[in-house]
């Protein structure tokens, strides 16, 4: 039987937006197996992105359970949901949000400097990604220095870094053109062949039609369940 | 000379500002002095006590009839000295410390303001160990004290200004930086960099008028209780802040300029950045 | 890498981090400055008091030393009972006065001192001799530049006037036998000094056995306080005050400038503290959606503190020395200004370093500086990450 690295049940976020109450999840139940590559496609505002963060315990659910490696993550304290984000997760952006001032080396090693890894190892390591992911000739690079495609390739690199159990990806290809999005998807399915697991929210098609599997949304329930292969 | 004081204690009277004592007193009549109001309250004396004058502690002294207490004028050389003054009849204070016929100094008053030029030659001419001065120049010479404090005072504030400035700069930089995006977006829609820095420097004059007004006040009320503060400290009705309004003028002048070149500073910095560097891009 | 963080971040922005640290600079150098001046005055006059190492002065009843023209009677009886009492090492009597040396039609007056050089504490010698027969005198610069005399040349001088006859009174030749550097007179003050007995002479009068001021040095252990008080009371007609009274007097008469130094000091401190708390705070809010990230990729919320708060470490570690610098500059400058006060002696100081309190107050600009970073700092760190990262997207 296939280890379950993701288990959500009945999960449920709401917030206040001034005077209204949003309702952004109703009760989401699902689960997603070690080496899975799932899609979660929806309509805007259907509760994809507030699904992933409650995955990358980076928000909490106002209701129901979230376990990720077999770890009830749901009512985590500030410190340890810290912690678990740096070991067991990855997160990649659409905005790729990488720090400005740093090289993309440097970059890839900030996790690895937060997990406590020394200088030598670290900058061989973050290297090693960085090869992995296509730019090692660009690893002294500023952010400023490099391509949208490129800055999402060390996104990606600086979120595989702690060797997480989980990949989440938050439209990574949103502010890409086609061609570079495409590459994105090729380097997704290497990851993913490689053993990596990766939960993706995408209005993109043809990275949807990826993924193994693909859940759709709609007014924060899941609406489909289908795997493709 | 300071006359040293050996009291005895006698309360006979109660009335405040006596009348004037005769000139000579009768053999059994003491001679009359005038205290000022510090001795008065720390010694417990009022108009009429009877007193004994010394010149040194021990000595049987003179005694007298305090007939009047005198408040200290608004002197500033007498800020920060803590000694006595008592006024007494000439004869009697060269009698009492053994000056023989001589004094101090003479003040002189001329029939007109012409006649103070030839009078100090005339007398100066005859004079001999002492010379005649202008009281205004004698004026001059005593306040070299506070001629010092004012210089003092003056690089204190310019050093303040110097420093303001800086302070001034420096935050107008950081909350107009804190704009870029702002700013970037207006310049995006066609909205002339004149026109930004004009509403920015607007906002900084606007800011610099309140500031003043504000500053104009706390200044007033500092001044204020600066004044309450030192002339209680020093016993004296000086005073030692004075808020004229060549001063509130200079301040808000001052602060105005300062204000506004620092917002005209930071804002054009701001618009001479392209638009999409301001977004981050 | 949270160091590396921290200075890309300061670099990234030149022009504001110069800006701050000439801020926080000048805010330092005002600092101290104020330290300086609240405690100059008084130390550098303790160091004046205490030079020649005399304890205790012994006053006119209800004066200070040289405070007025009265002196004191009976004077060398006294200084007898002080010199045969078993706690005094030294006495110094000093008679003060005036001398008029003729120049031309005119007369150069001096402020005079009549001392037994043996026991003296009034000057240093310089060159020469110190005055012990009745026709000798030394001279300080200022008044040898006034007669245009140097060592070893005559001079004439008198203790007053006679106006009977219009002529100086008393006046009698003396030789210069010595140069010396008058410890308490002003800058510019000519100066002389002759034996005590002469001055004496000289001045005449029906009581000549006078004296303006006694100093006293005790002897090694002996306690200054109980030695002024067994003083007083023995000699009720004279005002004993030791160096500490004495300071308290001075701190009492210049307390205006130790209260300037007190507010300048903590508005300096003040406005140092803002300068880095708006500086942090524009600098985090800049960057609320990175702060936000590194916390979703598992950065810990105090390492991110700490790097904001090295930031601000590094611009006071950069702005204190220069701080410093300025200070001592400004202090100089503001100390020649004060030191321009009428009489005061020329070796008085208003702004005196004294490296304890000056790193004392750097050190407390610094340690506000970096907590000026730390509010801010976890405010931004602790701010709820998806919602964060949802307005920086639209943003």
């Amino acid at each position: 039987m296939t280890e379950s690295i993701v288990d959500v049940r009945d999960l449920v976020r709401e917030y206040a937006m001034g005077e209204d109450r949003v309702h952004a999840l109703r009760g989401v139940s699902f689960s997603v197996d070690r080496s899975d590559y799932v899609a979660i496609v929806g309509p805007s505002g259907c509760g994809k992105s507030t699904l992933l963060n409650l995955l990358g315990v980076i928000d909490r659910p106002t209701s129901g359970t979230v376990s990720i490696a077999g770890e009830r993550v749901d009512g985590l304290g500030d410190a340890r949901a810290t912690d678990f984000r740096l070991t067991r997760i990855g997160f990649v952006f659409q905005r790729f949000y990488l720090m400005q001032a740093l090289s993309a080396r440097e970059n890839v090693e900030l996790p690895l400097a937060e997990a406590g890894m020394k200088g030598p190892a670290r900058r061989e390591r973050a290297l090693a990604l960085l090869e992995y992911v296509g730019l090692r000739n660009r690893a002294a690079h500023r952010p400023s220095q490099l391509s949208g495609g490129e800055q999402q390739r060390v996104a990606i690199a600086r979120a595989l870094a702690n060797s997480p159990k989980l990949l989440l990806a938050d439209e990574p290809t949103g502010e890409l053109d086609a061609r570079t999005g495409a590459e994105m998807i090729a380097l997704f399915e290497r990851l993913n062949a490689d053993g990596t697991t990766i939960v993706v929210v995408t209005h993109d098609e043809v990275l949807a039609r990826a993924a193994k599997r693909v859940i759709h949304m709609r007014d924060g329930v899941v609406v489909g369940d289908e795997r493709a292969r | 000379m300071i006359i040293q004081l050996a009291l005895l204690a006698g309360a006979l009277s109660t009335f405040q500002g006596g009348a004037a004592a005769p000139d000579r007193p009768t053999p059994r009549q003491a001679r009359t002095i005038a205290i000022d109001s510090r001795l008065a309250a720390d010694a417990g004396l009022r108009v009429g006590d009877r007193v004994v004058l010394a010149a040194s502690p021990g000595e049987p002294g003179d005694s007298a009839v305090v007939s009047a207490i005198v408040r200290r004028g608004a002197d500033p050389a007498e800020i920060a000295r803590s000694e006595y003054r008592v006024r007494l009849h000439l004869t009697q204070l060269q009698q009492l410390t053994g000056y023989g016929d001589r004094v101090d100094r003479f003040a002189v008053a001329t029939r007109a303001d012409s006649a103070i030029g030839p009078a100090m030659e005339r007398i100066n001419d005859a004079a001999f160990g002492f010379r005649a001065h202008r009281s205004r120049d004698i004026a001059v010479e005593t306040s070299q004290t506070f001629a010092v404090v004012s210089r003092f005072h003056k690089a204190i504030g310019v050093i303040t200004v110097f420093a303001s400035a800086i302070f001034l700069l420096c935050i107008m930089l950081l909350k107009v930086e804190e704009r870029r995006r702002d700013v970037a977006a207006l310049r995006l829609m066609g909205i002339s960099a004149r026109t930004i820095v004009g509403s920015i420097v607007l906002e900084a004059a606007a800011i610099a008028v309140l500031g003043s007004i504000a500053g104009v006040g706390i200044g007033a009320a500092v001044s204020w209780f600066v004044n309450l503060h030192y002339r209680a400290v020093y016993r004296t009705p000086l005073s030692f802040s004075v808020l004229t309004g060549d001063t509130v003028v200079l301040a808000v002048g001052l602060s105005l300029v300062l204000g506004i070149v620092a917002g005209w500073l930071a804002a054009r910095r701001l618009v001479r950045t392209p638009p999409l560097v301001l977004f981050g891009r | 890498m949270l160091f590396a963080l921290a200075a890309a971040s300061l670099i990234r922005h030149r022009a504001r981090t110069l800006l701050a640290i000439l801020g926080v600079a000048v805010s330092a150098a005002m600092l101290l400055d104020m330290v300086m001046l609240s405690s100059g005055m008084k130390e550098s006059f303790r160091g004046l008091l205490l030079s020649q190492g005399f304890q205790l002065r012994l006053s006119p009843k209800g004066t200070l030393p040289f405070d007025t023209d009265a002196t004191i009677a009976r004077a060398d009886s006294l200084v007898a009972l002080l010199r045969a009492s078993p706690e005094v090492a030294r006495v110094s009597p000093v008679l003060g006065g005036q001398l008029h040396f003729p120049a031309g039609a005119s007369a150069v007056t001096a402020a005079a001192l009549g001392l037994e050089p043996a026991v003296q504490g009034d000057y240093e010698l310089v060159q020469g001799r110190h005055a012990s027969a009745g026709n000798e005198l030394v001279a300080n610069d200022a008044l040898l530049r006034a007669l245009g005399r140097r060592l070893g040349d005559t001079v004439r001088a008198a203790a007053g006037y006679d106006a009977q006859l219009r002529a100086l009174a008393g006046a009698r030749d003396f030789v210069i036998v010595g140069r010396v550097r008058f410890i308490y007179f002003a800058a510019g003050q000519a100066g002389a000094s002759v034996p005590l007995a002469t001055l004496r002479a000289m001045q005449g009068g029906a009581e000549t056995d006078r004296i303006s001021l006694a100093m006293v040095q005790l002897r090694p252990g002996v306690s200054v306080d109980a030695a002024r008080a067994a003083f007083e009371r023995r000699l009720p007609r004279v005002a004993v005050i030791s160096t500490s009274a004495a300071l308290e007097q001075v701190d009492q008469r210049l307390s205006y400038f130790r209260q300037l130094a007190v507010i300048l000091g903590a508005v300096s401190l003040t406005v140092g503290f803002l300068l880095v708390t708006t500086l942090v705070t524009v600098s985090v809010n800049e960057r609320v959606g990175e702060i936000a990230v590194m916390r979703a990729i598992g950065v810990r919320r105090w390492r991110i503190v700490a790097q904001i708060v090295v930031e601000a470490a590094a611009i006071m570690l950069v702005a204190a020395p220069l701080g410093l610098v300025l200070g001592l500059v400004t202090g100089r400058y503001l100390n020649s200004i004060l030191a321009r006060f009428p009489g005061l002696p020329e070796r008085i100081d208003f702004f005196l370093f004294q490296p304890r309190a000056a790193w004392t107050a750097l050190g407390l600009l610094a340690l506000c500086g970096v907590l000026a970073g730390i509010y801010p700092a976890w405010r931004s760190a602790s701010l709820p990450i998806a919602i964060t990262l949802r307005q920086e997207a639209v943003g």
